[in-house]
């Protein structure tokens, strides 16, 4: 008996989880659609961005097992930035775009790598330097 | 690197992602989930920009579903 109620809270759980996801996507739809009503002079109507966001949350579906197969097709289990390109194929214009967001971002993370390995260094000539300053006062006058 | 102020937060585009993989294995990387968070977001301009061409196409004051409908064939065939 217990365990039934268990069951059915689980599906409870799983149900409003989706509901949640699904809320936040509408949240995020509405601020997006908002923009380009304004930008264009053209409002939206609810039941439209209510549309949009179902929409949006089923493509997520699709997506996400493409994704999930592109990267088992080569032997991974992690999602990377090869996959996505794929997934972006069908748009010339999408495709390029996504390529170059890609390489945007391959060159701030190897910005990112530099200045922190640059920071190390820093560190490491200014505990030496401390010690050096102190011997040179001594001698000094 | 997000032309729009909105846009689809990396938290969300993860679990979106993760509720329907089918291996518990599966995961994003940090760079795949900001790609994806960009091409969400690009979906949802898109849907959003063509219904409004449709609508001013059919002078109308207002983006309705029915706009929306018109133009889901061919995005969803670029997407």
């Amino acid at each position: 008996m217990e365990e039934e109620e268990e069951g059915g809270g689980e599906e409870q759980q799983q149900f409003s989880y989706r509901q949640r996801l699904k809320a936040a996507v509408h949240y995020t739809v509405g601020c997006l659609c908002e923009e380009v009503a304004s930008d264009r002079g053209m409002p939206f109507s609810k039941p439209a961005i209510a549309a949009v966001s179902e929409l949006t949350f089923r493509q997520c579906e699709t997506f996400a097992k493409d994704l999930e197969m592109f990267a088992r097709h080569a032997k991974r289990s992690t999602i990377n930035t090869e996959d996505v390109k794929l997934l972006a194929r069908r748009s010339n214009s999408l495709l390029k775009y996504i390529t170059e967001k890609t390489e945007e971002l391959a060159q701030f993370n190897t910005e990112q790598k530099a200045k922190k390995k640059q920071k190390l260094e820093e560190d490491n000539t200014r505990a030496v330097v401390p010690a050096e300053a102190a011997a040179a006062r001594k001698d000094g006058p | 690197m997000e032309g729009t102020g909105g846009g689809f937060r990396k938290d969300l585009v993860s679990k979106l992602l993760q509720l329907h993989f089918t291996n518990s294995k599966t995961k994003v990387g940090g760079d795949a989930l900001r790609l994806m968070a960009e091409l969400l977001t690009i979906f949802v301009v898109e849907a959003a920009v063509r219904s409004v061409r449709q609508a001013q196409a059919e002078d109308l004051a207002l983006v309705d579903v029915d706009q929306l409908e018109k133009v889901l064939p061919q995005l969803l065939l670029d997407f």
